[in-house]
């Protein structure tokens, strides 16, 4: 009897997995003008342009690297709020719709979030042992707020 | 009797703490958070300094004059009512023979602080977007900026007016020396508010649901554009972020630069006094602050706020409201018109 039960859990649930792989969130990268991007506006050092590649980029521009498991639900839905997410709090492929207070008050946000720890995210860097940061980095990034 | 004595001991605690719960704890705000604000200075200087009195004045005259307009019936202050918080509270306004633009018309209140100017970002300053309005034919609709410096010429207090506010000019009376003086004036169009009291360090100026509003504020993600001095004016945005606008007939920045990255791109406005400016957005559309934010988190965040977090926001927003200028924005006594002056020109 449990093991019909067991049986049918599975099944469900195999069900639901495939089924669910048909609800495909929304996953591009807009076309993104290299002249308008942090790096060519605020023009920062090389190492902070490099912290920013490495560490903040798959969700904070049009630049993003969807990694394999984005497009297998249900995680490719937390992936994809994730960066929609964070393209609409920061992109960093639009800097040049700032003016310069709030180039200088986000280049300072980038700071602050990353020096207390907040940024990036601990699901982020998981799966992107890359994207922590080192006092260095944190360092290089801060260099680049006013 | 141990027993009962620790019993009596948890029951007393778990009622000094149920206590403790009911009395409202005092909130807080992130004060690593509120260094993405600041407060309003008492003069926005143009860049070769704070205006001269003398331009100040003479911008005072011209910014209520209607004498700017072809039919001599609208002013700067009919569409930017001074003492309406810089607003007239129409979706569009109403111009040259009631023609309408598409645009709604924003308040010139701390408009001297956004970092360019008109929805669109066309003019770089205050002093040169005062002379958009008095030249567009569906606004102030005035033929020529020679058209201007007649009647401008046509009354001896305004050439004396020009004459002190540009001393040492050969020919002061210019639509450009006008606008030079109109943005003069506006630079000191401020209205300091409670959220800047707040942030110069009184802690009581903002009531604890204030300051738990300006935390769901930060938490919805509204500072992403609204940070700042203004908590906006300071960069550009694309209407339909996360969720395509549904009305696409002003296409905003693009008609400036004719960069697709452009396309339904406008200046974010300044949320100073939002409270008092409706109706809201370029199109001046949406009636009522709430709908207002409800909408803004919808496109721009992807979010579906809830009525609670709406109020919470509203209550944080309504603290941006400031102290009209009421001596600064006096309307001055207007020179009378002289036989020389253009009448009234109701013609196309």
């Amino acid at each position: 009897m449990l093991r019909k039960t067991v049986k049918a859990v599975v099944i469900a649930l195999m069900v639901i997995a495939g089924a669910i792989q048909f609800i495909q969130p929304h996953r591009t990268n807009p076309p993104a003008d290299p002249r308008a991007s942090f790096e060519a506006v605020a023009k920062p050092a090389p190492a902070a342009a490099a912290v920013v590649h490495r560490a903040c980029m798959d969700c904070h521009s049009h630049e993003t690297n969807w990694p394999w498991y984005s497009k297998i639900a249900p995680v490719s839905w937390l992936v994809a709020k994730d960066v929609q997410d964070g393209r609409a709090r920061l992109n960093l492929s639009e800097w040049n719709r700032y003016g310069p207070e709030m180039s200088g008050l986000r280049a300072g946000e980038m700071c602050e979030e990353a020096r207390k720890g907040e940024m990036p995210l601990w699901q982020y860097t998981l799966f992107h042992p890359d994207a922590r940061l080192s006092a260095g980095d944190i360092s290089a990034l801060c260099a680049t707020a006013p | 009797m141990r027993a009962a004595r620790v019993f009596l001991g948890a029951v007393a605690a778990l009622a000094l703490g149920a206590l403790g719960c009911g009395r409202q704890a005092p909130q807080t705000v992130d004060a690593a958070k509120l260094k993405m604000f600041a407060p309003l200075p008492d003069v926005v200087p143009a860049k070769a300094g704070a205006p001269a009195e003398a331009q100040v004045t003479l911008g005072r005259m011209l910014y209520y004059e209607p004498r700017l307009s072809k039919g001599q019936d609208v002013s700067c202050n009919t569409c930017h009512n001074l003492t309406r918080y810089g607003v007239d509270g129409e979706p569009t306004s109403e111009g040259f023979k009631k023609q309408h633009g598409n645009r709604n018309s924003p308040t010139v209140y701390n408009a001297a602080a956004h970092f360019v100017q008109f929805w669109d970002g066309r003019a770089p300053d205050v002093e040169a977007q005062a002379k958009g309005p008095v030249m567009n034919p569906v606004e102030m609709a005035m033929p020529s900026e020679k058209a201007v410096a007649a009647v401008l010429k046509s009354m001896p207090e305004y050439v004396a007016a020009f004459q002190r506010a540009f001393p040492g000019e050969k020919d002061p009376v210019t639509l450009e020396n006008a606008a030079k003086a109109i943005g003069a004036f506006e630079r000191g169009l401020l209205t300091p508010a409670r959220w800047d009291k707040f942030l110069k360090g009184d802690e009581t100026a903002l009531t604890p649901e204030e300051k738990a509003g300006f935390n769901t504020f930060v938490a919805a993600g509204c500072q992403a554009c609204h940070a700042g001095t203004l908590l906006g004016g300071n960069l550009y945005q694309k209407i339909g972020t996360v969720k395509p606008y549904p009305d696409t007939s002003d296409e905003g920045r693009f008609q400036v630069t004719k960069s697709d990255a452009d396309k339904m791109t406008f200046k974010v406005p300044s949320l100073r006094n939002v409270e008092k400016t409706g109706p809201y957005f370029h199109n001046g559309k949406i009636p009522t602050l709430d709908a207002a934010i409800v909408q803004m988190a919808e496109y721009q965040l992807g979010k579906q706020l809830s009525d609670a977090e709406v109020r919470s926001i509203g209550a944080f927003l309504k603290t941006l409201t400031g102290d009209i200028p009421a001596e600064y924005i006096k309307p001055p006594e207007l020179p009378k018109s002289t036989a020389k002056t253009p009448k009234p020109d109701l013609a196309d």
